[in-house]
């Protein structure tokens, strides 16, 4: 049965969805007017913790957190 | 009535629509409700339409369009037109696809 769409181009270039569609919001963030932009920029900040786990065990986490300007 | 951007075009939806799923495209949403008109930009996203005639845009970036810069929309456009010329990777040339169609279609929602 063929797809009645085609591929995306972003999906052609190895690109998934999600990252599209943060870029995308990223883009439409960096034309705002202010003060919505310097409060845009608050939401693409990302704070988080990870922790590999081996044999059943968390390994110590590490903190990652992201600047908006990736 | 509310007009969404979907990939396949814009979409006029009504109450008894029938459910759908769709993937929206950066563009202008308008919500039609009397008399009065409220526009937003959705920087991407789907729209769920239910049977029971509710409907929910989920987008990362929903704004008003008096909450955009035109000058940074133009500044943009031309930013990734260049890019484009200059990319060499499917990445890069994607990425700069990209830049081109969500500035155009600010572009558009501001002048539209």
């Amino acid at each position: 049965m063929a797809s009645n769409a085609a591929v995306p181009f972003w999906r052609a270039a190895g690109m998934t969805y999600i990252t599209y569609s943060n870029i995308c919001a990223n883009l439409v963030r960096n034309c705002l007017k202010e003060p919505y932009k310097t409060e845009a920029l608050t939401r693409e900040k990302v704070h988080f913790s990870i922790s590999k786990w081996t044999d059943g065990k968390p390994e110590k986490p590490t903190i990652r957190s992201d600047s908006p300007e990736d | 009535m509310v007009i969404v951007p979907a990939t396949t075009g814009q979409m006029g939806v009504l109450p008894g629509h029938v459910a759908t799923i769709a993937e929206l495209k950066p563009g202008v949403l308008s919500v039609h409700e009397g008399n009065e008109t409220t526009k937003y930009f959705v920087s991407s996203g789907f729209v769920f339409i239910h049977a029971n005639s509710f409907a929910d845009i989920i987008a990362v970036e929903a704004v008003p369009l008096d909450q955009i810069d035109a000058n940074l929309v133009q500044k943009g456009l031309v930013e990734f037109t260049q890019k484009l010329s200059s990319a060499t990777t499917d990445l890069e040339k994607a990425e700069a696809q990209i830049g081109i169609d969500v500035h155009s279609a600010l572009n558009s929602a501001l002048t539209g």
